[in-house]
């Protein structure tokens, strides 16, 4: 019988006052409660409407890529590998970190020298990634014989990780701290006051407190909006497939952008997930499956790896992206109200930065000083007027305005 | 003791192929042509079809409806094949998945001995020490996983078909052609309304009413998933979407595995399979039987094996009187309790008939279910309508009339180490000490220990999972979330037709 657990610390009523309320029990929350109690705060709160790792947390595949195509988000990724790859060690528990290997796949020349350029900045700055052509890219992925003619790919030592692993890592933690999680409970309405944010209503009851952290992934927004708080962020709906298990035969995790962003990967358990973005996916919160996603996806896997067609699909789900306009998250104290903290925004990415950018967020908490790699996610950078509605643009594009 | 084949002409009339020969393993067998593969495999003797994910426990035909998963294995180069629906030709070529050396003698059941030490969450804490080999535990962790094997090397087939997309607007959609069906359809034919019913089956007798004004008949059609109100399905070279005012779910029910030890065992079948293979194959699965349970099928089945000479040694028995299936690789006895008094008897075969309610449409669609005694059935107004309007439920999927109506069950005070899920090998105490940590939550339950994720999704689990998951009274009860597809679909067969036919709006 497992002597860990949830039951000693969580229940569904809330307290009557905390110095912190997190609300929502993904990587985000989870990370920025632990971090506060290793920097001595005591009495905090995690208020989750389902169970801890219910949204974004517990539905992604938990790629952990230190190369980015940015030389300052590459600075902030590998930090953010670094810190899941000492995690184990930290709360004494196998997250399943496993250098799989990652793999861009690309199939436009255009690809190829923009890659070209961002393999010399990696190389510059200590990552390793290499440039194949498309001789070596088939013989490291031999699962891309047959299909569709590629140009290239870059690949990278990096990692994958357990999502649920992960989540049950952080509540062992927690739980031998004084931090409580109060789940199956919505937040209702936000109390502010004079000098800033004074209770969290809760369907379960009010909690007075004088900080409040916004880490409610795709709920993220619904959340600004009870609190009066401006933010740029819209949640988008992502789909993914898994099929039956099979034996070890992908050894890295594969993304591409043309025509669409798809991507494939094998678990440690031998099954194959995968997913083709929609291009024309509306924001909205939105966990449904659809059928033209199987079609999407299953059009597109075979295409581009033909000896995919012949594996079973056995489940289908969804989670949300919360997309900001640079793809950036927003991580740190807005000066619209006092109090209100946001960890948000993550835009696919909150799994690889959840935990190192809330260990940042709590050391500003704590000192009120801001850590040099968190000012690039200052919450307020977009200014205080709401944006209009973005579609996804293309993959490189969203950096080559930057 | 060999199995044999009763001479002559199969009972049901049929008649069968020409003799064809194929191999399992390496090794040459001979079938009917057009005879499932599982059933060729049994008739020669093979009963251990396949290995269990985690523990490698033999597993044989149980279900013969190409759900439980039990006998698949590698047909023609294709990885996970389930070789109950597959139809044997001259030629074929099949192989055992997830054993080494092969799935008749498989070392890797060794880890069986240790399975006590290894529950879902054995990584939780280990293999963090040595640091320099964490890798190699995982890479040792990854071989053990997988199952199909994913073949690249070999010439590839570029040309996968894509299907063609066809829109149907309809006002009835009757799902499955069962006598329920059927009537269902019937009946809203006869009132006047458009009727379209689908039938994963080649045949259905709703075929022989097809001609009636209004009444659509589609064969070899199976649904895929219901996606906010719209019914994806797929037969051949065509991809459905199906939209309908009214849904009728007659899709009928699961076979509902008794919850004891060993249920697993090759030679644990289900009522309808063994009526199957009597009657129609000619195959007889055993020298001597054990009949549990209740249901007409049951009786049927009984009936069949006496006529061709099995012994009944006991039967039926009430579900609850069946205490532990004994064998190693397949069934060589039972425990049963007689008149109060544990009895150990000898048997080759545990032919069982208790059903549970097919609640995968329901489910699917959000409807409500309730748990009734020791069964799942969905929330249905006096009109058979479930909690979601547009869908109704008709026929043994009510849990309310038919076999899948809640017989007892072993739920009440199972053994701790019976397995509940199958595709997992997710046994009862591995959810109580789940639950006794307070991961109470159904959705982690399931995260946490496996159960309900494997290739059958939960059809033969979910019953027993919310019996030990779920509250302990009748009433509503709260389900992980059902996700489509309704069954495996092989990723190729998804592909849609680039250039396909124009949609049909509606094809009246």
């Amino acid at each position: 019988m497992s002597r860990h657990g949830l039951a000693s610390m969580s229940s569904t009523e809330p307290p009557r006052s905390a110095e912190v309320v997190i609300v929502g029990a993904g990587i985000a929350g989870l990370g920025f409660a632990r971090e506060l109690v290793a920097r001595g705060v005591r009495d905090i709160v995690i208020v989750e409407r389902g169970y801890p790792g219910g949204g974004a947390t517990g539905r992604n595949v938990a790629r952990i890529r230190a190369m980015q195509l940015t030389e300052a988000l590459t600075h902030v990724a590998r930090a953010c590998q670094a810190k899941y790859e000492r995690m184990g060690d930290e709360l004494g528990f196998n997250i399943l970190f496993y250098r799989l290997g990652y793999a861009w796949v690309l199939y436009e020349p255009d690809e190829v020298a923009r890659m070209r350029e961002i393999v010399e900045m990696h190389h510059r700055i200590g990552v390793g990634s290499a440039l194949l052509t498309p001789d070596e890219t088939l013989r490291h992925l031999p699962i891309l014989r047959g299909g569709e003619a590629v140009a290239g790919a870059v690949l990278n030592d990096d990692a994958i990780v357990h999502h649920d692993a992960v989540v049950w890592a952080h509540v062992e933690h927690l739980e031998r701290t004084s931090v409580r999680i109060v789940t199956g409970t919505k937040v209702q309405a936000i109390a502010r006051g004079e000098h800033g944010v004074e209770a969290v209503e809760t369907d379960g009851g009010r909690i007075e407190t004088r900080a409040i952290l916004n880490a409610a992934g795709g709920w993220a927004g619904e959340l600004n909006r009870l609190a009066g708080v401006n933010a740029p962020n819209r949640p988008y709906r992502r789909e993914v497939l898994v099929t039956a298990p099979l034996r070890r035969s992908i050894e890295a995790a594969v993304t591409f952008y043309r025509p669409n962003e798809g991507w494939f990967n094998q678990t440690l358990r031998g099954e194959i997930v995968m997913g083709v973005v929609d291009p024309t996916e509306p924001p909205g919160v939105e966990q449904g499956s659809t059928w033209d996603f199987l079609g999407r996806t299953a059009a597109l896997m075979v295409r581009k790896a033909p000896a995919l067609a012949d594996v079973a699909v056995i489940r289908q789900w969804a989670g949300m992206y919360d997309i900001t306009p640079d793809h950036l998250p927003l991580v740190g104290a807005t000066n619209q109200l006092e109090g209100w903290w946001q960890a948000n925004g993550w835009s696919g990415r909150g799994m690889l930065l959840g935990p190192y950018l809330t260990e940042l967020l709590a050391e500003r908490f704590v000192s009120g000083q801001t850590p040099p790699h968190l000012e690039a996610f200052d919450p307020d950078r977009f200014g205080p007027e709401p944006l209009a509605d973005e579609a996804e643009a293309d993959y490189y594009a969203r950096y080559a305005r930057r | 003791m060999p199995l044999r084949r009763v001479p002559g002409p199969p009972t049901d009339g049929s008649s069968r192929g020409p003799l064809v020969r194929f191999t399992f393993d390496g090794r040459s067998y001979e079938g009917f042509d057009g005879e499932p593969l599982g059933v060729a495999l049994l008739a020669a003797d093979r009963r251990i079809l396949s290995r269990s994910f985690r523990f490698h426990r033999p597993r044989g035909l149980m279900c013969s409806t190409g759900g439980c998963g039990w006998c698949e294995c590698e047909v023609d180069g294709r990885p996970s094949v389930r070789s109950c629906r597959v139809p044997v030709h001259e030629g074929l070529v099949a192989r055992g998945e997830h054993a080494w050396p092969s799935v008749e003698r498989d070392l890797v059941s060794l880890v069986g001995v240790f399975s006590r030490w290894i529950p879902p969450t054995f990584y939780h804490h280990r293999f963090l020490r040595p640091r320099r080999l964490r890798k190699r535990y995982l890479d040792l962790l990854r071989s053990f996983g997988g199952r199909g094997r994913l073949r690249f090397d070999g010439p590839i087939d570029l040309a996968v078909a894509g299907r063609a997309r066809e829109r149907i607007a309809t006002d009835v959609l009757v799902l499955g052609g069962g006598p329920a069906g059927v009537a269902a359809a019937l009946r809203a034919a006869a009132s006047g309304e458009n009727v379209l019913l689908i039938e994963a089956d080649r045949t259905t007798a709703a075929v022989a009413h097809a001609d009636r004004a209004g009444l659509t008949v589609l064969t070899g059609v199976a649904a895929v998933g219901w996606y906010g109100g719209m019914l994806a399905a797929l037969g051949d070279g065509v991809a459905y979407e199906i939209r309908a005012r009214t849904v009728v779910a007659a899709t009928g029910s699961y076979d509902r595995v008794p919850l004891v030890p060993g249920a697993d065992l090759p030679g644990v079948m289900a009522a309808r399979l063994v009526v199957d293979l009597v009657h129609r194959h000619g195959v007889v699965p055993g020298r001597r039987a054990l009949l549990v349970g209740a249901g007409l099928e049951l009786a049927t089945a009984a009936e069949q094996l006496e006529r061709a000479g099995v012994a009944i040694v006991h039967g039926p028995i009430p579900t609850p009187s069946l205490i532990v299936v004994r064998g190693r690789r397949r069934v060589t006895g039972a425990v049963v309790a007689v008149n109060g008094d544990r009895q150990r008897i000898s048997v080759d075969l545990v032919v069982f008939g208790d059903r549970s309610p097919n609640l995968d449409l329901a489910l699917s669609a959000g409807a409500a279910v309730e748990r009734r005694g020791e069964t799942l059935v969905p929330v249905l107004d006096a009109d058979g309508r479930t909690t979601v309007p547009s869908l109704s439920i008709v026929g043994s999927a009510t849990g309310r009339s038919g076999a899948a109506t809640g017989h007892p069950t072993n739920a009440a005070d199972p053994h701790l180490d019976t397995f509940v899920c199958f595709c997992e090998d997710v046994r009862v105490w591995e959810i109580r000490s789940e639950l006794a940590a307070g991961y109470l939550d159904p959705e982690l339950v399931k995260r946490r220990t496996g159960a309900l994720t494997g290739p059958c999704q939960g059809k033969y689990c979910l019953q027993s999972f919310d019996c030990l998951a779920g509250p302990a009274q009748d009433g509503p009860v709260k389900l992980p979330t059902a996700r489509p597809p309704l069954r495996p679909v092989r990723l190729g067969d998804l592909v849609a037709a680039e250039t396909g036919a124009p949609d049909i709006p509606d094809e009246r």
